[in-house]
């Protein structure tokens, strides 16, 4: 009989043992659960609907930020051409004479030969009746001549010379473009002094203006300042052609 | 009288020493056995209190129970059939039950004492 109770309590703590251990399992295997779903299908594939379309809509916002991205790096690329037309433009009016410049170049003064060299030189009879006074003729050959000796810009008493500069004489005095212009003359060239100098000698003019009973006064300067040009212009008569490859 | 006990101990002790993890789709089975075994042994404790405890009986009770349990969820499960509700209905009537039966009795033992 005592064998027997005693065998029942060791079934006992044999199955007591079993059912802890199961016990235990299912502790653990519900402690930490995986979250377990407790919605059902339809409302799953509303929910699944909703981050679809908050998907979609995240990737529109991608792609318009993309774009407005790519604008920028568009917009700032035309800024670099617009830097540079803008640098081709100043380039441009410069060349023609649209702009006050300034740089090292030369200051040319025609002035009337002091008296008493010319006597020397010349004695009495000499003088002057033809060459006494410059004319237009002398004014474009000496700019010609600074031109071609690579002067930058050259202004005549304060006139600037550009391509359609006229130098002409209307009656006694001498016109550029649509102004008179009054000896003293004036030159202000911009340029290599050096090499202008030489070139003045080189072309004589000197000589040439001394028998018009005149003195050329050249003196080296820097930052010589030339005026823009004051003429009115518009552009008419011409168009630009149209090149094949020109956009 | 306290070896059922200790039993109970080591159970749960080599239980969450040995930490198994029973997959989630295989956790339903698994409670229904448990619940199965506890009935078993509220079953046992009332057959105890009432003096008609035998032990072929207790120990066939609850490995069929459990077993029972667990394969008719799982065939259940295969069918489509929510069997395991019912076992958890069945076992859990019967638990409480059985509570019920061993409340009264020791209730009215200690009524008899107090008397």
């Amino acid at each position: 009989m005592l064998q027997k109770s005693r065998k029942i309590t060791f079934i006992l703590a044999i199955i007591s043992a079993i059912i802890g251990l199961m016990l235990a399992v299912q502790v653990r295997s519900n402690l930490n659960p995986v979250p377990s779903e407790s919605r059902t299908i339809a409302e799953l594939r509303t929910a699944l609907q909703k981050e679809l379309e908050k998907h979609k809509n995240l990737l529109a916002d991608i792609s318009k930020y993309n774009q407005l991205y790519y604008q920028y790096e568009t917009a700032l690329s035309e800024d670099e051409s617009l830097s540079v037309m803008k640098e081709e433009l100043a380039r441009n009016r410069k060349m023609a004479g649209m702009v006050a410049v300034e740089g090292n170049g030369i200051v040319l003064r025609i002035v009337d030969a002091p008296r008493h060299l010319q006597q020397a030189e010349d004695g009495h009879a000499a003088p002057l009746v033809t060459g006494s006074y410059v004319d237009d003729e002398d004014l474009r050959w000496l700019i010609n001549i600074l031109f071609a000796n690579g002067a930058q810009a050259i202004s005549v008493n304060g006139h600037r010379i550009v391509s359609t500069t006229a130098i002409r004489n209307v009656g006694d005095v001498i016109q550029i473009d649509t102004r008179t212009i009054q000896p003293p003359y004036e030159l202000k060239v911009l340029g290599e002094p050096e090499v202008l100098l030489s070139a003045l000698k080189l072309e004589g003019v000197e000589e040439y203006f001394h028998l018009a009973n005149k003195q050329v006064l050249a003196e080296k300067r820097e930052n010589l300042i030339i005026p823009a040009n004051q003429e009115q212009r518009t552009i008419r008569y011409m168009k630009p052609v149209k090149e094949k490859g020109d956009s | 009288m306290w070896l059922p006990l200790i039993g109970l101990v080591v159970g749960l002790a080599l239980g969450f020493l040995l930490d198994w993890r029973v997959p989630q789709e295989y956790s339903s089975y698994l409670s229904i056995a448990l619940l199965a075994g506890l009935d078993t042994i509220f079953g046992g404790i009332r057959a105890f209190l009432e003096r008609t405890f035998n032990v072929r009986l207790f120990l066939s009770g609850f490995v069929s129970n459990t077993l029972f349990a667990a394969g008719l969820a799982f065939i259940g499960g295969f069918l489509g059939i929510d069997l395991y509700l019912a076992a958890i209905v069945a076992f859990g009537v019967r638990l409480f039950n059985n509570l019920a039966v061993i409340r009264r009795i020791v209730l009215s033992r200690w009524i008899n004492q107090q008397e």
